[in-house]
């Protein structure tokens, strides 16, 4: 039996934590892809054996201490992500790439939406028209990032 | 795509929790930590700790704006030159500027004096870099190499050379985060400086103007009015320019105008900025405090814009 790649899932969230970090240009900084949901829900998709639930929580964790966010908003919305893709793997899995990356559009939005609402629970104000461009461009993102990311998982799996 | 591995992840007796359960003692978990986060500052040194372990994550996502930054500067030796003379040049004219200023301050402590006023123009201050800046745009906040150790303390003023730019929030041991004052968490007491006027603005979160709500219909504020801080609340030390007035708004039928204004201070240029250590008065004994470390404040504190003009 091939073991679980847990090596590549952490490093891959560390490297979705950093470009989620990065500096980008002002003109693009609005639609910054959400790099570490789309890495937490590819790993739920497609390797039941790592623990995308408490990845999420950790990197969420990391995040909110990085943007200086109220302890555990990353982290809840990610672990909410997590549940989600991993809840609805079945159906997820049957899609082509192209449907897949339509049926994942919701996630991302429920994701910018739970943090916006946070955002308001914890009564910080921001502009809401361009909370939802990271949905766009996230779902632009999909595709590649998951064949980049499938590329990796699976040299990994000829390795063994 | 459509690999579900079906190796091992059905067991005929599964154990521990489910999905369900765990997802939601995780949400519970993340509810628990942010309702104690907002509620006061008891997670402070879990935060601290974390920051401090998660140094070279920031470290390695400044690398391509820093590389970039090496290959402006080994390019550009030819505009560092021009740079340094015009420095020198501007050093000088500020250098005379500033014996003016010194017999002026002595009048004006005079003056001051005459008015038994406690308040002195000399601060303590002490120049910190910016390490970075929050990426995320509806958070305008930076990061500062002084923290704690330097005696850096929470709600403490930051400026630069030409107006007030936030305070400080977070403390860590060697880094402190401030809160720039466009951030729409972000509220400060000003004077307008032509009528004496006492209210405060707050960041619009834009990152390029500032907002005076609820003043008076018949207040007196025109477009031009210049700001400065008010030491009302016991913040921000007094008279350092914060913006200028550049739109009033009247609602119809509403109680109170609105004004906005655009920051004095360059918020998105240079690398450097100064804390400010506002005394009250009664709290520090000599007028002017004598530590190696620490700078006069009000003769131009060394500006890192490079693209200022000349001065006249």
């Amino acid at each position: 039996m091939r073991r679980p790649p847990h090596g590549v899932f952490w490093a891959s969230g560390l490297v979705a934590l950093v470009l989620q970090l990065m500096a980008l240009p002002d003109a693009v900084a609005a639609a910054r892809p959400l790099w570490l949901p789309v890495v937490i829900a590819y790993w739920a998709l497609t390797e039941p054996r790592v623990p995308a639930l408490l990845g999420a929580l950790l990197f969420g964790l990391c995040s909110d201490i990085l943007f200086d966010n109220a302890l555990g908003q990353h982290a809840a919305a990610l672990v909410v992500v997590a549940y989600l893709v991993t809840r609805l793997r079945g159906i997820f899995v049957l899609f082509p790439l192209w449907q897949a990356t339509f049926a994942l559009a919701p996630v991302w939005a429920l994701y910018a939406f739970l943090m916006f609402w946070m955002d308001g629970v914890t009564r910080h104000q921001a502009d809401p028209w361009l909370r939802w461009l990271p949905v766009l461009a996230t779902s632009l993102l999909w595709p590649l990032a998951f064949t980049v990311l499938d590329r990796l998982a699976r040299r990994r799996r000829q390795e063994d | 795509m459509n690999t579900l591995s079906v190796s091992d992840h059905r067991h005929l007796f599964p154990r521990g929790p489910g999905l369900g359960l765990k997802t939601l003692l995780l949400l519970v978990l993340c509810g628990g930590l942010m309702a104690a986060d907002l509620r006061d500052e008891r997670l402070g040194a879990l935060r601290s700790w974390g920051a401090w372990a998660l140094t070279p994550v920031h470290w390695v996502a400044t690398l391509p704006d820093r590389g970039l930054q090496l290959l402006d500067h080994l390019q550009s030796r030819r505009e560092l030159l021009a740079e340094n003379a015009l420095l020198r040049e501007r050093q000088l004219v500020l250098e005379s500027r500033l014996q003016k200023m010194e017999s002026l301050e002595a009048e004006n402590r005079r003056i001051r004096e005459l008015l038994a006023s406690a308040h002195d123009l000399q601060e303590e201050v002490l120049i910190a870099e910016i390490l970075a800046a929050n990426q995320d745009p509806y958070r305008h906040q930076i990061m500062l190499n002084k923290g704690a150790a330097d005696g850096v303390y929470r709600g403490q003023a930051l400026v630069d050379a030409h107006g007030v730019l936030g305070q400080v929030v977070r403390v860590h041991p060697d880094t402190a985060t401030a809160l720039l004052i466009t951030d729409p968490d972000h509220g400060i007491p000003v004077e307008i400086n032509r009528t004496g006027l006492q209210t405060f603005a707050l960041g619009r979160g834009d990152g390029a103007a500032l907002r005076l709500p609820f003043l008076p219909g018949n207040a007196d504020v025109q477009v031009g009015d210049e700001l400065v801080s008010s030491a009302l609340g016991g913040r921000f030390p007094a008279g350092y320019p914060v913006g200028r007035v550049v739109e009033l708004r009247q609602t119809p039928g509403g109680h109170f105008k609105e004004a906005i204004a655009f920051p004095a201070a360059r918020l998105n240029q240079g690398r450097q900025a100064l804390l400010v250590w506002n005394r009250q008065p009664g709290e520090n004994g000599s007028p002017r405090p004598a530590d190696g470390a620490v700078a006069p404040a009000d003769p131009a504190p060394p500006t890192a814009a490079p693209a200022a003009a000349p001065p006249p």
